[in-house]
């Protein structure tokens, strides 16, 4: 327990309530003094004892039959109340689920008619693509075709030159009689001088035999 | 050897005798087959008593209590149940019948068993000012007024009822009132008009 001089000498004032300002906390043993008092039982005389008791058991008995009268009037009016409010609930409910359904209706509607749209457009843009895409590979084929045509004729062209089980002894006489030599040199400029014993003329060696 | 001696200190009590451990605790099998008495119930004419049928010990967190169950007899009347005692075994207000006076105990039972046939009424008078508040009150509900300022009357239901409540349509031997009702003791009102 704070003592008062501690509760005067702090620096912040604190303000305590007191139920009874000499009173001992209850936490606190029975005082020194006061251990072996044995307190003095009130004296009642017989008469008063017992008009207490019976003006006491009838203001209980009165008590209790209005506090029940006022608790049952409480619950019945309650109840009444809430029947009455579940009905105009239930009333609101039902007009608002068929709010409901309308605007849902509605709205269904609507996204059905969009989805119609939609689904036009999308169908037109396949169409489209589908036409350009059978155009391209047309197209395509078309190409390799002519390629392939094209091709066919160098090779039919070509054909005319190959070497035959006829003309085999010819084209081995004259390849024999025409043998090609693939060597070349090239020289600071540029020029090629085919073959590898190919004479080359030097222009230094020119101006040499010119000026001799 | 020493004796034992109890020095009271403190406030004074209706109690006399000891808890029921103290009692049940000492004798042999519990003391199972003897009668007890609550000594604040020797107030009443007829005989109370307790016969103990059966007692359980309780745990240590428990140690002033014991569960006891007994055959209950109130004011001359043996209870057709048998009454659990725990919540109220702790006060000191037990006593132990020896074996050689049960038989009294028996005997006064058996000769008186006669009390007055009260019967108390279901239904009890509003008070003037609340019969008005109530006329006012239904009126401004737009409820419909009463025509009996009447109120139903609850009492507390215990096995140790003595006197009887009125059923249906019974007729009271009493009425109460919202008055001050007749006084027991008219000496009291010396000097003071009534009525």
């Amino acid at each position: 327990m704070l003592s008062q001089r501690y509760l005067l000498k702090r620096g912040l004032p604190m303000y305590i309530q007191h139920a009874e300002a000499h009173r001992k906390p209850r936490w606190l043993p029975v005082a020194k003094s006061k251990i072996y008092r044995i307190p003095k039982r009130p004296v009642v005389s017989e008469d008063e004892r017992l008009e207490l008791r019976r003006i006491n058991n009838a203001y209980n008995t009165q008590m209790r039959a209005i506090r029940r009268f006022y608790v049952e009037d409480w619950v019945r009016e309650k109840s009444s109340l809430e029947s009455a409010t579940s009905e105009m609930s239930q009333r609101l409910e039902a007009d608002e689920w068929l709010k409901c359904e309308e605007l849902n209706d509605k709205w269904n509607k609507q996204i059905a008619s969009n989805r119609e749209e939609r689904r036009k457009k999308e169908l037109e843009a396949m169409e489209e693509f589908a036409l350009l895409r059978m155009e391209a590979k047309d197209k395509a084929l078309k190409e390799r075709i002519e390629r392939a045509s094209e091709k066919i004729k160098k090779e039919k062209e070509l054909s005319t030159t190959f070497v035959t089980r006829e003309n085999l002894e010819e084209t081995i006489e004259h390849v024999l009689a025409n043998p090609i030599d693939y060597n070349f040199a090239i020289d600071s400029k540029g020029n090629i001088y085919e073959g590898r014993d190919t004479e080359i003329e030097y222009e230094d060696k020119k101006k040499v035999e010119a000026a001799n | 050897m020493t004796t034992k001696v109890v020095k009271y200190v403190g406030r004074t009590t209706d109690f006399k005798g000891k808890t029921l451990w103290e009692i049940v605790g000492s004798l042999k099998n519990f003391g199972v087959g003897r009668l007890i008495v609550r000594q604040v119930f020797n107030r009443y004419p007829e005989p109370s008593f307790m016969k103990i049928v059966k007692v359980q010990t309780c745990p240590d967190e428990e140690r002033r209590r014991v569960r006891v169950w007994v055959e209950k007899t109130f004011r001359g009347r043996k209870l057709p149940e048998i009454t659990e005692i725990y919540r109220t075994s702790y006060k000191p207000d037990y006593q132990l019948i020896s074996k050689d006076e049960e038989q009294e105990l028996y005997k006064r039972l058996t000769n008186e068993y006669n009390y007055s046939d009260v019967i108390l009424p279901n239904t009890i008078e509003m008070p003037p000012l609340m019969k008005k508040f109530i006329v006012r009150d239904h009126e401004k509900k737009g409820l419909q007024t009463l025509k009996e300022f009447i109120m139903p009357l609850s009492y507390k239901h215990s096995p140790n009822r003595v006197t009887r409540i009125a059923k249906g349509d019974e007729k009271p031997t009493i009425q109460f009132g919202m008055g001050l009702g007749k006084p027991i003791s008219p000496s009291l009102y010396k000097g003071v008009p009534l009525e």
